[in-house]
């Protein structure tokens, strides 16, 4: 059996891309924030991504049927883009505010500790259908 | 592996803020360096500037100091006629830095420089989270 193949840890393995993902982006806004001129960049929701990706949501898949057919996938990274509306920008024109990008990297650290936990559990219900459970 | 590119972008960040106290230092060290000579221009500022670098190897927006620049603005002129550099009129120019901005611009590197902090902190957290599962 490969766990791979279970929904959930499929899920939690988006998941915690996402929040890497997230993360990275989060860590360049930071280290910008003195940077003139810098607008901070986000990624869409988890649930926005997830409901754009080809696999994930409710969406058609487009199927080659020719050979002709432009061939490859769409990139499945979600895109950071800058934030539409600013908070606040300093006169070198930084628009970066700290406070909210620090809050932007405690939720992805919180998903990141929940997506966590659930592998952990989902992980011992396979333990306990093995018969090691306690 | 994304975490690792927050550590590294986290680290360019803290480097630049680096500078940028480093800079602030030699400013408020240097505050009252006249020159020798009455003919001598006294200490200018130094102003660091912050710059968006693409690290393509990453894959990432970094942050580099740019360039470490003399600011612009007028030399303090005090009578001191004693001087060994005052002028013909007794006049010593003092170097245009202001220990009151430069204080606040050390706090200001300092808050950055924690809030990167934070960021290697915050993923060091998340990879050890995911670390432990190895661990049952």
């Amino acid at each position: 059996m490969d766990l791979g193949n279970l929904t959930l840890f499929q899920m939690i393995r988006r998941s915690v891309d996402y929040q890497a993902q997230r993360q990275s982006v989060i860590a360049e806004n930071i280290a910008n924030a003195d940077t003139p001129d810098y607008r901070p960049r986000d990624l869409p929701s988890f649930a926005q991504v997830l409901a754009d990706s080809p696999t994930g949501g409710n969406r058609l898949v487009p199927v080659r049927t020719h050979g002709d057919h432009i061939s490859g996938k769409a990139d499945g990274a979600p895109g950071a883009r800058e934030h539409a509306d600013v908070y606040e920008a300093a006169p070198s024109g930084n628009e970066v505010v700290l406070e909210q990008q620090l809050i932007a990297l405690n939720e992805t650290t919180m998903q990141h500790q929940l997506s966590m936990r659930l592998m952990d559990r989902h992980l011992n219900m396979v333990r306990t259908a093995l018969g090691r459970g306690q | 592996m994304d975490l690792r590119v927050s550590m590294e972008i986290a680290a360019a960040g803290m480097r630049a803020q680096g500078t940028r106290i480093r800079v602030a230092a030699e400013n408020v060290a240097n505050a009252n360096s006249t020159g020798e000579t009455p003919n001598d221009m006294p200490y200018r500022r130094q102003v660091v500037t912050f710059r968006n670098l693409f690290d393509r190897a990453l894959g990432a927006n970094m942050v580099e100091v740019g360039r470490i620049a003399d600011a612009p603005g007028e030399f303090a002129r005090r009578f001191e006629p004693h001087h060994p550099s005052a002028d013909a009129e007794g006049y010593v120019q003092y170097p245009n830095v202001n220990t009151i901005v430069e204080s606040m611009d050390i706090r200001e590197a300092q808050r950055s420089y924690e809030a990167n902090l934070n960021v290697l902190e915050s993923a060091r957290q998340m990879m050890t989270s995911t670390l432990d599962i190895l661990r049952r």
